[in-house]
């Protein structure tokens, strides 16, 4: 008796190799549809030049207008990574290790309510709290501390420092509490018995095992401040300003999507750069990133 | 590294609204090894984090060579404590983990280099400094977390259950390494372990810990020949009990025959130089006696020996655990444990056979976890 052949489509069925493709394939299309092309688009935009195809022309006008806001964004969003890994360590070590539980349960309850919060919002509320006549000034030149002739307003590259910082320091302490939390309390505690204090603690026993939870929070807050538009829009929209201001510009203004491309690709490629550095050191690790 | 004493004066210690250390008092020796020995949550391990500092005492003193730390911070109390994880720093060496107490103590990187080669040689560990603690074997790390302590040249060293994740093999040549060890330095150790054999191979004395209180404190020998109560009985092994209406008379105890046992006159333990029964309390009316399975030993149904207890009963359930035979024993509605040498069948009749210093007798009304007045 000869066994009936089975069906090709069933024979393909059967192919482990076909079946786990097409389980991947509406991730891989979506990727693509909503990443990879306009990614792409983008790319291929900032390349073009009207009248001879492709050159360089959108760059060198680009470095020509915006080298000081390149700079300035690079100056801010490092200011303020350096802020919230800072931050976000003190909190988690908080967390980690204060003795009053009373403290402790509030700072828990207290921190996280910035995430919560969108940009816009959060922009708006620091252009009430540091304008010159702000809250915040209010408040100082009430208690007695300054004349109110003597205030300044931080709407300047400082309220977008300190914006970004109260926004996205409870992202990573979140994160970093979270990995802190999950060490092995009694690594913490051995430090203690041989005589460590906290600072130390925290410096040389909790901060290396937990930072790649920093790297990865801080690349993270990185990636979300090189993109934020509303924040520097709100707080500092004079010269010199951040480069999603200057891409906004470039096609709010003059339909200059060139330009506008080029600018991208270089936020693009300063995130990149982040992210190989985190990569690299990964890799020499020898481990998981 | 002279050994210092240490003294637990009436310590209680509270978990929120439990209190789970009573009223503890101990007091160690210059050099003496020490086990707090106890089932899970009998507050072995939080009497050894409230001598550490790591859990605050509610009411009573701790104090080491006469000086009060009851208040002081862990970090201040100049003691060292191994533990059960071993908790090594894993993005450390071998070599930096054993000397970050001394580097803490502000020591010469030199005299580091050299303490900690010292100390890599004691232990065993020569060529593993360099070594990332994630790659070494678990008696290694244990070894490692013991260099730690030891390294600081602590005034006490606290020893948290540091055998329990070792394997059996390995368990029991490094029980009698760190033994040699805190010997050879002198220091004073306490040790937390619920393991019997353990603490009885270690210690100089053992505190046997029982719903935070500390139920006896005595050589290995007293806990195990004289327990104190049918608590510690029970936890030192004399785990079978039986409920026997004794008189005692004439540095003798008399048990009359009833269903389950022939009459027996044994020596009493208080005259007969501990070769008689161990009685705790008057040692007539109603008592409850203890004896071990290994104690035991299995006769012929019709057999009359001389000179001890014999219980009738019937052989139910038999196993080989290796060396001996271990027989479940059915005396009326009780079960004992007996171990025996020879083979004998399931449903057979049998005595057990206790000589009197297998027994341990105590007060019929006597709770578990009381301890009769002398």
């Amino acid at each position: 008796m000869r066994t009936a052949p089975a069906s090709a489509f069933g024979r393909l069925w059967q192919n482990e190799r076909f079946l786990s493709l097409a389980l991947v394939t509406p991730a891989l299309l979506t990727i693509g549809a909503l990443f990879l092309y306009p990614l792409g688009f983008s790319v291929i935009s900032a390349f073009s030049v009207e009248d001879s195809g492709f050159g360089i022309a959108n760059f060198t006008k680009a470095f020509d207008f915006y080298s000081n806001d390149i700079l300035f964004t690079v100056i801010i969003v490092g200011i303020s990574t350096v802020l919230i890994g800072a931050f976000a360590i003190a909190i988690g070590g908080y967390l980690t290790m204060g003795e009053s539980p009373l403290a402790v349960s509030i700072l828990k309850w207290l921190y996280r309510w910035p995430l919560f919060i969108p940009f816009i919002v959060a922009g708006q509320m620091m252009r009430t709290f540091l304008a010159k006549n702000g809250l915040m000034n209010n408040m100082i030149v009430g208690a007695g501390l300054l004349d109110p002739s003597q205030t300044t307003s931080f709407l300047d590259w400082r309220g977008i420092v300190i914006t970004f910082v109260w926004k996205q320091t409870p992202f990573v302490a979140l994160l970093v509490a979270g990995a802190m939390a999950s060490l092995d309390r009694s690594t913490i505690e051995a430090a203690r018995n041989l005589g460590a204090g906290r600072i130390r603690i925290l410096a040389q026993i909790i901060v290396p095992q937990v930072r790649p939870t920093i790297v990865v929070g801080l690349i993270l807050s990185f990636v979300v401040m090189m993109s934020v538009l509303s924040v520097p829009l709100m707080i500092n929209a004079q010269n010199p300003t951040m480069l999603t201001v200057d891409m906004a510009f470039r096609i709010n203004t003059y339909g200059d999507y060139g330009v506008a491309n080029a600018l991208g690709f270089i936020s693009y490629a300063m995130t990149g750069f982040v992210a190989w550095i985190y990569l690299r050191q990964g890799v020499r690790q020898g481990g998981a990133p | 590294m002279p050994g210092e004493s240490l003294t637990v004066d009436h310590v209680a210690v509270d978990y929120g609204t439990l209190r789970v250390l009573q009223d503890v008092s101990l007091d160690v020796a210059p050099g003496e090894f020490i086990a707090l020995l106890g089932a899970s949550g009998c507050g072995k391990t939080t009497l050894l984090r409230a001598i550490s500092g790591f859990v605050k005492v509610a009411s009573g003193r701790i104090l080491l060579s006469g000086q009060d730390i009851t208040s002081a911070p862990p970090d201040k109390r100049q003691m060292a404590m191994v533990f059960q994880s071993y908790a090594l720093w894993p993005h450390m060496t071998a070599a930096q983990n054993i000397g970050y107490g001394l580097k803490l103590r502000k020591v010469p990187r030199a005299e580091i280099s050299r303490r900690v080669d010292e100390m890599l040689a004691l232990l065993g560990l020569e060529g593993f400094g360099e070594r990332s603690v994630t790659k070494l074997s678990g008696g290694q790390r244990q070894r490692v977390a013991l260099g730690r302590a030891l390294a600081i040249g602590p005034r006490i060293l606290l020893l948290d259950e540091p055998l329990s994740n070792l394997d059996a093999r390995i368990r029991q040549s490094v029980r009698h390494e760190i033994k040699a060890l805190q010997a050879q330095l002198g220091i004073t150790a306490i040790h937390v372990t619920h393991d019997r054999e353990e603490a009885m191979v270690m210690a100089d004395r053992i505190a046997i810990l029982d719903a935070g209180n500390v139920a006896q404190l005595g050589s290995p020998e007293e806990v195990y020949n004289r327990p104190v109560s049918p608590f510690v009985a029970a936890f030192m092994g004399a785990d079978n009990e039986i409920r026997l209406r004794v008189e005692r008379r004439n540095g003798e105890i008399h048990i009359p025959a009833s269903d389950h046992n022939d009459a027996a006159v044994l020596l009493d333990g208080e005259s007969a130089n501990g070769d008689g029964v161990h009685v705790v309390g008057p040692g007539c009316g109603d008592v409850v006696a203890h004896f071990r399975g290994e104690a035991a030993t299995l006769i012929a149904a019709g057999e009359r020996p001389p000179g001890g207890l014999v219980l009738r009963g019937r052989v139910r359930q038999m196993s080989y655990p290796g060396g001996i035979y271990r027989y479940a024993v059915d005396v009326g509605d009780r079960r004992f444990m007996v171990d025996d040498p020879r083979r004998i069948e399931v449903g057979e009749s049998v005595g057990i056979s206790l000589p009197a210093a297998a027994l341990h007798l105590y007060p019929a009304e006597l709770g578990r976890h009381e301890v009769a007045e002398e």
